[in-house]
């Protein structure tokens, strides 16, 4: 845990030259004598104090949490969220610069104004070069203010971790290994779907969506209509990663990603099989943000078991 | 001004006024030493206002012929350096200040402010070296608040524009709503802070000086005090309110005094010229103190001991004394460039003189011997006169009969002494005080007794004097000051409007005693007027810079540690109970010591009540979750986990390979983010297993 009262002092360039200056001067004055001198050194002196007090009142108190995105994907930007807050009963801070130390993403986010007890959010773009676990680890707040001449940083813990999904290639054209049909295939049951499967008397309290309006205007009483169960087609995207590692491991788990948006897209349920582990059929977004995580995290597994397929379902493998 | 009108000022702006006005303000620091030059003095404001209106149009146009001009200038100011012709601050200050207005019209980005400020700066410096005067401690004040509206819009326009782009920026700069009257007046504050910061700074500095390059200060004498006098003048004497003389006497007069009846001897003019006065010619001698003549029955005072500051452009190379017979004049403290090397020397007449004339102003102390002559004592000495003398019995050849008549009528078989008190008598009491000058008579002092009847100082002393003289008593016209006001400061002013002139006599084995007929009240000058007021005040002003600011030095420095130490011990002693006012001051201490235990109490409240507001956004089961994570991260950081600042409770039960680890982290990240219940109980029982498990491992 990083103390509260930790802060970095560090001299911006223009601090440099004014330090320089201020001793200059201080030499001058002891070399002459002069009291004026000794007057002009007491104000640069006193603006270095004063300076280092500002920026410690516009330190004090202010806290800061990130936000990040839902997903990110290596190669596309993505927007991460610096929420400041300043708890000071009536102290504003001024110019703070919010930025990211030590993890493995560097960004930063610039407030001019950040006035007592409220809340501002900064943002940075992220475009992460590679997929998988992106750490951070502390946030800094950092202040110039107010002459520019020392900059003081405060860090604060903030650890975080961002799964970064692999990079959006085109799918590669490839064809099941087993016999699959294309779209849904209709189940005769009573179940969800388009395809009409019986009618039937409607019900009180039925969704009025459910009524057949010509059946029922030829029987003179409402008739529903019962919908024929579908099947979804089932494919498993089969990346066996046991020879494959740098770009070749990267070009397949970016072609297995690819494989498995568009089957998603085309409505299909799709497992994922790999060496070792593998992810259950499913669909929606959840499930491919799940399939997507899991190629994220996929490493070289040389020693690791050949990928297992779901049974019953069209098989694509993913290939370098 | 159009600028402020209605609607505000934008921060860039505001950013770029306020840069313009630091440099006005370093501008001044140097333009108050006098010595810049009239071309400077026009060209740097013409410059300033014309860059603030056009200075955009000629960015980086016209680059070559600025490099030129810059360039020529400095080969100019070097060879005037190198041939002795120019001093090295002042070339250095005019370079500065072309620079400076080089950077005012060429100013846009981060680099071309700073160059600006910095150049402020050295004008600072500058000045700082080439004047003393209260006016820089002004233009210094000015600075210290203008550079702070500088610095600080500059570092708050270039973070903008560096942390949001300049696409990002435009809308932000140009905003009226960040440079409020609210933000210059919090700036102008910190500014405060910063002079309050530089004081302390600048009294605790110690002043251990080297004492190499240093430059005597420089300055030009603008009067003195002639060795002439005309009385054929036109118009009227007006007062001048200028201090001439700054005056502490040892003893003070009697308390609460505020004017002195003083007269400040500075020439005496034996001369008759037939308009008025002037020296007798004489060579100047090592100045000698002949023991005083015993003129009094009563015992004989203290002498006074007149400190005395001649300021610059008035005393012109006389030693002015008070009232008595001098018995040494030594120079003090602060000495000029020169001051261990002045020299004091004497005429014939008397008259101190010291060489080289200091352009500066001068401190000297006069030791006087203060016995008011007795006219008992000064009576039956005869008029046996030393040759010497003549000149002080001339009589011109075609004096008014009139003259003569009067003389012998105020006169006649009288002793010298009391004749010069008759003579004295009569003018003060029959003749009236005027300060309309009479224009120009054929023979001014006989149109002043027998047709006017009335004139200034200088008419009554010459009439005086020639009446004195036609009755063969050796008499002679004196000139200096008359008074001194008692100010804030702590020292008696003397100002140019108290010319005096008033008449010495001579008698023998007593010497040259002085007497005044002008009415008394009528004396020296009635500068009563609001600028009569205010120019003392400034001069109070001045000798309140230049004596704690100016002359601080190491001297005064242990001085005021000194003092310091016995104020603290003098308080210690009375809190012991030993001194005068121990209660009092005891309960003043309590009552102080009692505020500040308040306020620390109160301060302490705020805290705890804050913390507990802050403590209430989180719930129980929450805080107790916290809480938790905490001492089980110590427990494992004490087992040798490695624990980083980012490594997360999740990662932590991970590197721990223990059960117990990853059960605590689930109740810890279901309490903490997931609104389940956790007891006290079930967080020790936790910690327990933790411990256990670690144990075991």
């Amino acid at each position: 845990m990083t103390p509260d009262w930790k802060r970095r002092l560090t001299f911006t360039r223009v601090g440099r030259w004014y330090t320089g200056l201020t001793i200059g001067i201080g030499l001058a004055a002891i070399n002459t004598g002069n009291n004026l001198l000794f007057l002009v050194l007491g104000l640069l002196l006193a603006s270095i104090a004063v300076s280092g007090i500002l920026s410690e009142q516009s330190l004090k108190g202010v806290r800061v949490e990130r936000r990040l995105p839902s997903g990110a994907t290596a190669g596309e930007p993505a927007l991460i969220g610096l929420l400041a807050r300043n708890t000071k009963p009536r102290a504003p801070s001024f110019s703070l610069e919010l930025r990211e130390r030590g993890g493995d993403v560097e960004g930063r986010g610039f407030l001019v104004l950040l006035p007592a007890q409220q809340a501002a959010e900064a943002a940075y773009r992220f475009v992460p070069e590679r997929r998988g676990v992106h750490r951070f680890e502390q946030l800094e707040v950092a202040t110039r203010a107010p002459f520019g001449l020392f900059e003081k940083s405060r860090p604060l813990d903030a650890p975080a971790e961002l799964i970064v999904f692999p990079r959006r290639v085109a799918p590669p054209q490839l064809q099941a290994r087993s016999s699959a049909r294309d779209g849904e295939r209709p189940e005769d049951r009573i179940g969800v779907g388009y395809e009409m499967h019986s009618l039937r008397d409607h019900r009180a309290g039925e969704d009025a969506r459910t009524i057949h309006w010509k059946s029922s205007a030829r029987a003179g009483r409402l008739i529903g209509v019962d919908r024929e169960q579908e099947h979804r087609r089932r494919v498993c995207v089969l990346l066996d990663h046991r020879r494959l590692s740098g770009a070749m491991l990267e070009s397949a788990v970016e072609k297995a990603a690819a494989l498995v948006e568009r089957e998603m897209d085309a409505g299909a349920e799709v497992s994922l099989a790999l060496c070792g582990e593998g992810l259950a059929s499913g669909s929606g977004e959840a499930h491919l943000r799940a399939a997507l995580t899991m190629l994220a995290l996929v490493q070289p597994a040389p020693r690791g078991p050949a990928p297992a397929p779901e049974s019953g379902a069209a098989v694509l493998e993913a290939s370098p | 001004m159009k600028l402020f009108a209605g609607k505000g000022v934008s921060l860039l702006q505001a950013q770029q006024l306020a840069g313009s006005l630091a440099a006005l303000s370093a501008f001044a620091a140097c333009a108050v030493s006098e010595e810049l030059g009239l071309a400077l003095l026009i060209l740097f404001p013409a410059a300033l206002i014309g860059a603030h209106y056009w200075g955009g149009r000629f960015y980086e146009k016209a680059q070559w012929a600025w490099t030129v001009l810059v360039v020529f200038a400095f080969l100019v100011f070097a060879a005037q350096v190198l041939a002795g012709q120019l001093d090295i601050v002042l070339a250095a200050a005019r370079f500065a200040l072309l620079l400076c207005i080089h950077r005012l019209w060429h100013r846009r980005n981060q680099r071309d402010e700073l160059l600006l400020l910095l150049l402020c700066l050295l004008l600072l410096c500058a000045g700082a070296a080439l004047s003393a005067q209260l006016l820089f401690g002004f233009a210094f004040l000015a600075f210290s608040v203008t550079a702070t509206w500088a610095m600080a819009f500059t570092h708050l326009r270039f973070e903008i524009e560096s942390g949001r782009g300049p696409a990002g920026s435009a809308a932000l700069l140009q905003s009226r709503r960040i440079a409020t009257p609210a933000l210059l007046a919090g700036l102008g504050g910190l500014s405060l802070l910063g002079l309050v910061g530089s004081a302390l700074i600048f009294f605790t500095f110690p002043r251990v000086t080297i004492g190499g390059l240093r430059r005597p200060s420089r300055g030009v004498p603008v009067a003195g005090l002639g060795d002439r006098i005309d009385l054929s003048g036109h118009g009227t004497i007006a007062d001048d309110p200028r201090v001439v003389l700054r005056v502490r006497l040892d003893p003070p007069p009697d308390a609460g005094r505020k004017s002195l009846t003083e007269h400040w001897r500075a020439r005496a003019l034996s001369v008759w010229t037939g308009l008025g006065w002037r020296a007798l010619e004489s060579g100047l001698a090592p100045a000698r103190f002949p023991p005083p003549p015993k003129l009094s029955k009563a015992r004989r005072q203290p002498p006074l001991v007149a400190d005395i500051e001649a300021v610059a452009g008035f005393s012109e190379g006389v030693i002015l004394t008070p009232e008595g017979w001098p018995l040494a004049v030594s120079f003090g403290r602060p000495l000029s460039a020169r001051g261990s090397a002045l020299r004091l020397y004497r005429d014939a007449a008397g008259d101190f003189f010291y060489q080289p004339v200091e352009v500066g102003d001068l401190r000297y102390t006069v030791v006087a011997e203060r016995t008011t002559p007795e006219l008992d004592l000064l009576r039956g000495r005869g008029e046996k006169y030393p040759p010497w003398l003549a000149a002080d019995l001339a009589v011109p050849a075609d004096l008014d009969p009139r003259l003569r008549d009067l003389s012998r009528r105020l006169t006649a078989e009288k002793d010298p002494a009391d004749a010069a008190t008759a003579v004295e008598r009569y003018l003060s009491s029959t003749l009236q005080y005027s300060r309309e000058l009479a224009g120009e008579q054929k023979d001014p002092i006989a149109h002043f007794l027998f047709e006017r009847r009335k004139g200034h100082c200088e008419l009554f002393s010459s009439a005086m004097v020639l009446l004195l003289r036609t009755a063969g008593i050796p008499a002679r016209n004196v000139t200096g000051y008359y008074g001194g006001e008692w100010t804030d400061a702590g020292y008696y002013a003397v100002r140019a409007g108290d010319a005096h002139s008033w008449v010495e006599v001579y008698f023998p084995r007593a010497g040259w005693v002085l007497f005044d007929p002008t009415p008394a009240a009528e004396r020296g000058s009635r500068q009563e007027g609001l600028w009569a007021r205010a120019v003392l005040a400034w001069d109070a002003l001045q000798q309140k810079w230049r004596a704690f600011i100016v002359d601080y030095d190491l001297l005064a420095q242990a001085q005021m540690v000194k003092q310091i130490g016995s104020m603290l011990s003098e308080a210690g002693r009375r809190l012991s109970g030993k001194g005068a006012g121990a209660a009092q001051l005891r309960l003043v201490l309590g009552g102080l010591v009692a505020l500040v235990v308040a306020a620390l109490l109160g301060f302490a409240l705020r805290r705890v009540r804050l913390g507990g507001r802050r403590g209430a956004m989180l719930g129980i089961d929450e805080r107790r979750a916290l809480q938790l994570w905490r001492r089980a991260r110590r427990r494992l950081s004490r087992a040798g986990i490695e624990l980083g600042p980012a490594t997360t409770p999740q990662e932590a039960a991970e590197r721990a390979r223990v059960a117990a680890a990853h059960e605590l982290v689930a109740a810890y990240s279901a309490a903490r983010w997931g609104g389940a219940r956790l007891s006290a109980e079930q967080a020790r029982a936790l910690l327990r297993g933790l411990d256990r498990a670690l144990a075991g491992a």
